[in-house]
């Protein structure tokens, strides 16, 4: 109901957001960002870009103080805790009176012995520090984001790169903050817009939320109230077909019979059953090498072996190759491959680019990720269908194996996509679809 | 801004050509001085060549476990493929080179054991003591006739010559492997360097972890400890991260090595060397704890003296605050890490409480065996304890001679490195 409402009226402009193609050009219109003496800003990569920390001017967190803060509280109170609880230096002040077990021989408070204990509560009230000190510092948990009403914002976390700067920034100005974005580079720039739309919750949640809370006190309370209590009866059984099983633990000896001279009823003695000779387990029946493997029939490469002549020109026959299960392939390419061969294939894609441009100042080494166009892996006769699967499922060169990432039917879905963007040539060029994306989505919506 | 550097060095080659030429006798004279006044020195104490040696044993093993380290360090990093430390990993490779000479260094000792003396090692003696007591040599108790078969003199010069030759080994196939890539520029001699790297690390930890126990846990041979290796090796790797990191300031500091090492290698350092103090406390703990908690004299006895000896408990507490907590907050945090002087301030101070550690391991074991008790009270007083210190900055003096020489003419950088980019352009993005 609040969706109908969202209108022009009700939102209010809390930003711009600037689009940029790769990281590199992020960086630089940060640092023009900061130099510009803007200071309410935000960046979002696809993958952490070192560096934008200092081009944005964001300090460093001062996480680290307070988990050492917290640390160093978890030390005393880890001590103090063992002290108290095992000394009666405190018999008379306090109601509790100390244990005063003598562990050892050793002394009834003995630091040497309370350190193990204080150590796993310093690491334990650090880490929770840590976590909990995150959550805080970046204001979590945060239910809505008026980023997320933007469909462009989406590629955030797939190939673009995006700059904000927030309206409640001093210098911000629609217009000219605008311009500033368009001359350090900016792909795209959109307005941020928050909804305005009435927030509040129902009356009657609200009210469910409140009873359900007494609810939930009731069981504690009766807890609470049954400590110490003695009860007399029978212990209630709700299933007791379950509770008196008959059955023998695995691991045990089995069960006896009454012949004496073979008292165990199985002539291996064990409880447990060894299964059929001949049992799969699950999800590795994959004794049709040219649906699992891509091979033929009767080829039985060595591992390592690449012969063309070992792998299957036709598509398994059980599969039925049709519209759905191309879209299905599409869209199993683009989840799985499309971030290094690009979503046309071209091997434009991002990691791909990043890698190379790393690689090209002696940061990584990396093959480049071929484009599926290339002659070799587009012709049928030195690249079969079921050599195209069967790359797709070990990995090739310094490609990785996707075997247990996609399922055989997903996999056999991707090639016939493959198959169709390189007899199509190339039907959408890369810089297009990168266009076309977000207005896709947006009609998806 | 963000500037990436090309992947080459493009300074004119560095190395200590010449300068250093006129250090090595003035080392080795400061050495010789060092050593010599702590034998002389050594004639004012209770048993003279004895005294002497075990300081000389203690600093020994001070240098020598820092020659350890640096050969760890050289194989962790080609193990891990580490691409940051290719510009400081030819200092490693140069002092895990000196782990070879070191064998004359050790000559002195191995003498006493091969002439059949207890100077140094009681257990060189039939029937040697277990708690002080000598036994009766005709009918020694089983235990110690067992430990015999492992500890007697023809073995143990068998393993000592095992271990500095693996050691040589070790260190030279680094050190030749990464000049040649110098001149060649050979990029598969890294992959092989780091497919050597995984059984180089396994020989080196039966090495480490069997020197251990004969040069220092077998000065009490009815005394073990599984743990008595890591601890040697926890102080030893923090030792030599220091000492790396020292010969890097002095390097670029005298200008013979400049923009190569960024202040990014001296945060990492310090951040291992930091990893490194809290890992040497670690193994400290566990090690005293167990034998603490179960109380069992056969154990106890190596620990008593230390902590309840009147000279040898305050010490016990310095390696405690020294080595542990002061280092661990010295270290804390980044902006000390990336403070040049202190962290120059912290590396000296490790290396002088590891020195302390090893002093601290061996000598009492002179006290316990002198005095037939285990109470005694020696001090690191007077004039004998300046012989020992004498003895630990002669035996450093010798240590940074051996490198200046080895260093020699040869490169400080590896010129040719195939990870010399990611080294160079270290946190640069
Ligand atoms: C992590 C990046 C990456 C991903 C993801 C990836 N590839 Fe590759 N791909 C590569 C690289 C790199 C090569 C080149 C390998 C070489 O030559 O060493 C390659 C090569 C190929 C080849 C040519 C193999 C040949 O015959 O030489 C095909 C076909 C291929 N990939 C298909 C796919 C498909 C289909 C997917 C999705 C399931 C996919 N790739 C996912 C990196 C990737």
């Amino acid at each position: 109901m609040a969706e109908e409402n969202t209108t022009e009226e009700n939102t209010q402009l809390v930003g711009l957001l600037a689009q940029f193609d790769d990281p590199d050009s992020l960086l630089a219109a940060c640092d023009q960002c900061r130099q510009s003496g803007y200071t309410s800003t935000d960046a979002f990569t696809p993958f952490p870009v070192h560096g934008i920390d200092p081009a944005l001017g964001i300090n460093r967190s001062i996480l680290p103080f307070i988990v050492l803060c917290v640390g160093l509280t978890g030390l005393t109170i880890g001590l103090g805790l063992q002290f108290f609880a095992n000394s009666n230096a405190f018999d008379g002040i306090s109601p509790f009176k100390g244990y005063g077990y003598l562990i050892g021989g050793k002394p009834i408070f003995s630091v040497p012995a309370n350190i193990p204990v204080t150590f796993e509560i310093i690491v334990l009230s650090s880490a929770f520090a840590t976590f909990f000190g995150m959550w805080g510092l970046n204001k979590l948990p945060m239910f809505s984001n008026p980023l997320h009403r933007i469909s462009r914002f989406k590629r955030a976390t797939n190939d673009k790169f995006f700059l904000v700067i927030n309206s409640d920034d001093a210098k911000f100005d629609r217009s000219a903050t605008e311009a500033k974005l368009t001359s350090w580079g900016a792909v795209a720039i959109e307005e941020v817009h928050q909804d305005l739309t009435d927030t509040k919750l129902p009356k009657w949640l609200s009210l469910v939320g409140i009873l359900l809370a007494i609810v939930l006190l009731l069981p504690p309370i009766m807890i609470f109230r049954a400590k110490g209590m003695v009860n007399r009866q029978t212990r209630l059984h709700f299933n007791p077909d379950m509770d008196y099983q008959e059955k023998f633990k695995a691991q045990t000896l089995g069960p006896i019979s009454d012949d004496e001279a073979n008292p165990y009823l199985f002539a291996d003695t064990r409880s447990m059953r060894q299964p059929v000779v001949g049992s799969v387990s699950y999800g590795n029946l994959d004794t049709d090498s040219h649906f699992f493997k891509g091979l033929k029939a009767d080829a039985a490469p060595k591992p390592g072996e690449d012969n063309v002549a070992d792998y299957a020109t036709e598509f398994p026959s059980d599969l039925e190759i049709n519209e759905a299960f191309l879209a299905r392939g599409k869209q199993r390419f683009e989840i799985y491959c499309s971030v290094c061969h690009g979503y046309a294939g071209q091997g434009d894609g991002l990691v791909n680019k990043r890698a190379m441009g790393l690689a090209a100042s002696g940061k990584a080494s990396w093959t480049t990720a071929k484009s599926l166009h290339d002659p070799v892996v587009k012709d049928l006769k030195q690249n079969p269908v079921g050599r195209l699967f069967n790359t797709i499922t070990y990995g090739r060169g310094t490609m990785g194996p996707y075997k247990d990432q996609i399922t055989a039917e997903d996999r056999w879905a991707i090639v016939a996509y493959v198959k169709a963007l390189q007899e199509t040539g190339l039907p959408v060029s890369s810089e297009k679809k990168e266009e076309a994306e977000p207005a896709d989505e947006a009609a998806a919506e | 801004m963000h500037k990436t550097r090309p992947a080459q060095i493009t300074s004119p080659v560095v190395s200590l050509n010449g300068g250093q030429v006129k250090a090595i006798p003035m080392l080795a004279i400061a050495g010789a001085i060092g050593i010599g006044l702590a034998l002389a020195i050594s004639f004012t104490t209770e048993v003279p060549i004895k005294r002497f040696l075990m300081s000389y044993l203690a600093s020994f093993c001070f240098v020598l476990s820092i020659g350890v380290g640096c050969l760890f360090f050289v194989t962790i990093m080609h193990l891990t493929r580490a691409g940051w430390s290719a510009t400081v990993r030819r200092i490693a490779e140069i002092y895990a080179m000196c782990l070879l000479p070191m064998f004359i260094l050790f000559l002195p000792i191995l003498v006493t054991v091969i002439a059949g003396w207890d100077t140094v090692y009681e257990w060189n003696e039939v029937g040697y003591s277990a708690h002080g007591a000598k036994v009766d040599s005709a009918n020694p108790p089983p235990i110690e006739v067992l430990k015999g078969a492992f500890l007697n003199p023809m073995w143990f010069t068998i393993r000592i010559l095992a271990y500095f030759g693996i050691w040589g080994l070790l260190g030279y196939t680094y050190l030749s492997r990464s000049l040649k890539q110098d001149e060649t520029g050979d990029k598969t001699i890294t992959a092989k360097l780091q497919g050597l790297a995984a059984p180089f690390l396994l020989m080196f930890a039966v090495t480490v972890i069997f020197s251990s126990f004969d040069l220092e846990m077998s000065l009490s041979p009815l005394w073990f400890s599984t743990m008595f290796p890591v601890y040697f090796f926890a102080g030893g790797f923090g030792a030599a991260l220091c000492t790396i990191l020292l010969t890097c300031m002095y390097l670029q500091r005298s200008g013979r090595v400049t923009d190569e090492i960024t202040i990014e290698h001296y945060h990492d350092l310090g951040k291992l060397m930091q990893g490194f103090v809290i890992f040497w406390g670690y193994i400290a703990f566990s090690q005293f704890l167990l034998i603490w908690y179960a109380n069992i004299p056969e154990e106890t006895f190596w620990y008593n003296p230390r902590i309840n000896g009147a000279g040898w408990k305050p010490m016990t507490y310095v390696l405690l605050i020294g080595h542990l907590f002061v280092p661990f907050f010295l270290l804390m945090g980044r902006a000390l890490r990336r403070n040049k002087k202190l962290l120059t301030f912290s590396a000296i101070w490790i290396l002088c409480l590891h020195w302390l550690d090893h002093y601290w391991l061996v000598m009492p074991e002179y006290g316990r065996t002198l005095h037939q008790g285990i109470n005694e009270s020696f001090t690191f007083t007077g004039l004998a304890a300046i012989g020992d210190l004498a003895c630990g900055i002669g035996m450093a003096a010798l240590f940074v001679a051996l490198f200046c020489w080895i260093a020699g003419d040869r490169a400080l950088v590896p010129l040719k490195d195939p990870r010399l980019g990611e080294a160079l352009n270290h946190e640069v993005h």
